[in-house]
């Protein structure tokens, strides 16, 4: 039975009918013994994954398809369409949750009318040449308790008489499936689905659309035979149910997070669409050279690698549920120095890049009874796909999207999408900006947070004016595009490595990061001036001389942590929890 | 005012929580400690049940015991729209009828279930409650599967439900609570999400709210 058990598991089978895959439904399924939280995205993607939260263990057949997300109904973990990455755990709204929490997902088909999976590796799908090209009818799955083998040889043996359509003759019985067919040209293919050791579920497909009576009447047929096979099956010995295998925790999350990752670009993209979609700005598609991509969730960003050997942080525009695409936006830059003026001007639909898996170095509490963005310019591509997570979940929202002029207005669409919550504010003086931000932040709530992205001047004026108005600091959130500040890169000092059990010396001119890879630590870091927050590393005694954009005012009088790309000493030592 | 005689873990108790709060009927529960306190075997509630069985709903001089007879008694006075319970179409109220004598079943077998599971009820036979469970639930997959392919949402035609699907829907719901899944049940399971989605609609322990459609 055991090895019998693991051929079966590489084999395609019948799980549900495409039909049975409503919207907003989670389907109970179940495989050899392998119980299946099977849903239909609105985007109509069918996901077959395995049916517990990563969590709590919970059954995901009673958890909420809530279009692009399956949220768990014990603690409202959310996991994403197609990758099963966990996008969001409410008990911890400030912090992005690791990549590395995903649930077991199966390959699916859907043909013929019904959805195929497979538990293991296993050949590509193989065609049913008795059901190739018509018009493919499912008829009433009928779960029979008796054990798969059993019922197909009495179903092989069945002779179905159905007034409506004439005398069936088995035809040919091969390979768990048994074609019947009508004197009158129809044909329907039986299938067995292997439920668990003595559990089978009957589906068959027609080859041509029948009606009611006829259905009712086959149902009627059906159900005679699954009297009897369980008549017959009474007589056999008892069998015991399969032993699911529950995949096992991934190894990397069994173990300390790996601090010394590299930020490898280690996805293949293919631009599939590049179009201008404002003044200078040029909205990029990219799709996976091969399988899937990994789910950006809200604020990420991703390293792209251009021909020209530049390496540029773009944020990922997307929104729950477009998860098989990162659509970024691009800036052509007056002052580019070959990143975006690459882009915009080598960079074609059809071309190649290497980018990084999605960093979510911004990440989107969705705990907040409001949450207000404030979009400069360009800055609006992180806060797009906020207000799209927010919008999809019917959480309050503004989103003020300051732009020069009417022409800079960029992802027209998908703003109008988000009805009346999206503010243009248009062509605004810096003294109208200030104003305005003024009004915005006019009613601090501790209930309440804030997003702010965009060019330097425009973000320092919206975060002193959230702070004038009293704000809490730790309600307001922001991401520049660069540090403008001037580095002063004069000091020398020890840096302290606690876990490596390393002492290495920082001199003049070189930064943390510089040397911590001289020697071996291949720290991550992505944007190299201090903005982006990639290669932050805890810092556990030392006074640290602060010189990024990334932390905020309290973040840094903590001195709990630093950017090593720009961050520096004031102590003659810095130990670092690395 | 409408008095319950009330226990929140009841599914027969729900459905008339439910009922009234779907018609916007205000009522005050009154609690009865069935488990663990064993208040309905009290001399007290033997005077109001001599069944000794929750619910029990009184509304000026009417007291009534029995889930679905309440049922009927409600919708028929509160629901001005008919929709509930039809009884000026001889054709619909028997049908409704006819399903609520399954809901009945559904009790017998499924609720009994989950009260030797649940409830330390040991004296049941489980495996004979399961089985007739597992009876009710391939018949009632079977109608609703095609209902579905004629284009109907409910237990009865039409485009409402009715005091059937009501009736039905809270013991079905925690048949799994029971040993029972609905594994085999696709049809009932996409019913359960439609009914969770009527106006009105509440939960109560075990039977969660359906996201948004």
């Amino acid at each position: 039975m055991i090895s019998s058990t693991q051929t079966a598991r590489a084999q395609w089978y019948p799980i549900a009918a495409s039909a049975d895959l409503v919207p907003r439904h989670v389907f109970d399924g179940m495989l050899l013994g392998q119980e299946l939280a099977v849903w239909r995205a609105d985007d109509g993607f069918a996901n077959i994954w395995e049916n517990r939260c990563l969590h709590r263990g919970v059954r995901l057949t009673i958890g909420l398809n809530q279009g692009s997300e399956l949220q768990c109904q014990y603690h409202g973990w959310r996991y994403a369409n197609r990758t099963a990455s966990c996008s969001y755990i409410p008990a911890h709204p400030a912090n992005a949750p690791s990549r590395t929490v995903c649930n077991k997902t199966y390959p699916v088909v859907e043909k013929y009318g019904l959805v195929w999976s497979l538990l293991d590796q296993g050949p590509t799908f193989p065609e049913v040449a008795a059901l190739e090209g018509s018009d493919c009818t499912p008829i009433r799955a009928i779960p029979i308790n008796a054990p798969s083998e059993f019922v197909l040889t009495d179903l092989s043996n069945e002779v179905l008489n159905i007034s409506d359509l004439g005398m069936f003759t088995v035809q040919v019985s091969w390979d768990e499936t048994v074609v019947m067919t009508t004197d009158t040209g129809l044909t329907m293919v039986f299938f067995a689905q292997p439920v668990d050791a003595a559990r089978t579920i009957i589906r068959g497909v027609s080859t041509a659309p029948i009606n009611g009576t006829v259905l009712r009447q086959l149902n009627h047929a059906l159900n005679r035979l699954r009297r009897r096979i369980e008549e017959d099956a009474k007589n056999i010995p008892q069998i015991d149910p399969i032993e699911p295998i529950h995949s096992s925790v991934r190894a990397e999350l069994g173990t300390m997070p790996d601090q010394l990752e590299t930020g490898e670009a280690s996805l293949r993209v293919v631009v599939k669409e590049k179009i201008i979609i404002a003044e200078d700005v040029a909205q990029f598609s990219l799709t996976p050279l091969v399988g899937q991509l990994p789910t950006a969730q809200a604020g990420a960003h991703i390293d792209v690698h251009l021909p020209n050997g530049l390496t540029r942080q773009y944020s990922v525009t997307n929104g729950p549920g477009e998860s098989d695409i990162y659509t970024i936006g691009v800036k052509k830059e007056s002052q580019s120095k070959g990143g975006s003026e690459t882009l915009h001007n080598t960079v074609q639909v059809g071309d190649l890049l290497s980018v990084s898996p999605p960093r979510n170095n911004f990440p989107l509490r969705r705990d907040a009874t409001k949450s207000i963005f404030v979009a400069g310019g360009i800055g609006i591509t992180p806060l797009l796909s906020m207000a799209k997570t927010l919008h999809s979940q019917s959480l309050a929202f503004e989103l003020h999207y300051f732009v020069r002029s009417e022409d800079h207005v960029a992802f027209r669409t998908q703003l109008d999408a988000l009805g009346a919550s999206v503010i243009l504010q248009i062509g605004l003086s810096p003294n109208e900006t200030s104003g305005q931000l003024g009004a915005i932040y006019s009613k601090p709530d501790s209930t309440h947070h804030t997003y702010i992205c965009g060019p330097g001047p425009m973000l320092d004026a919206a975060r002193a004016a959230a702070a004038d108005a009293g704000w809490n600091e730790a309600n307001v959130h922001f991401e520049y595009f660069k540090n403008t500040n001037k580095i002063d890169d004069s000091s020398s000092f020890e840096i302290s490595l606690a876990r490596s059990a390393k002492t290495l010396r920082v001199e003049a001119g070189k930064t943390v990061l510089e040397v911590l890879r001289e020697n071996g630590v291949n720290l991550m870091s992505s944007c190299g001036q201090g903005a982006c927050g990639t290669c932050k590393v805890a810092v556990i005694d030392g006074e640290v001389d602060h010189q990024d954009v990334h932390l905020s005012a309290s973040e840094k009088s903590q001195n709990s942590h630093m950017m090593t790309c720009v961050s520096r000493a004031k102590s003659k030592r810095l130990i670092l929890d690395i | 005012m409408i008095e319950l005689y009330d226990f929140e873990l009841s599914g027969n108790c729900y459905k008339l929580r439910l009922l009234m709060t779907i018609l916007g009927i205000e009522y005050t529960p009154k609690m009865i400690d069935f488990f663990p306190g064993n208040e309905h075997q009290t001399d007290e509630f033997l005077e109001i049940n001599p069944l000794g069985q929750l619910p029990v709903l009184c509304d000026g001089e009417v007291t009534l015991r029995d889930a679905q007879a309440i049922l009927t008694y409600l919708a028929t006075k509160y629901d001005e729209s008919g929709q509930w319970y039809p009884v000026t179409d001889p054709a619909r109220l028997g049908l409704v009828n006819q399903w609520l004598a399954f809901a009945d079943m559904i009790t017998s077998t499924a609720s009994a279930a989950r009260l030797h599971d649940g409830l330390f009820y040991h004296w049941i036979d489980i495996n004979k409650a399961r089985a007739g469970a597992h009876r009710l639930f391939q018949v009632l997959d079977e109608h609703l599967w095609h209902a579905e392919q004629d284009g109907e949402l409910w237990i009865l035609p039409g485009n409402n439900p009715t005091l059937a699907d009501l009736a039905c829907f809270p013991y079905t719901m925690l048949a799994s609570e029971g040993g029972v899944p609905l594994t085999d049940y696709p049809a009932i399971r996409r019913w359960t999400d439609r009914f969770k989605r009527v106006p009105g609609f509440i939960p109560m322990p075990g039977i969660f709210p359906a996201g948004t459609a």
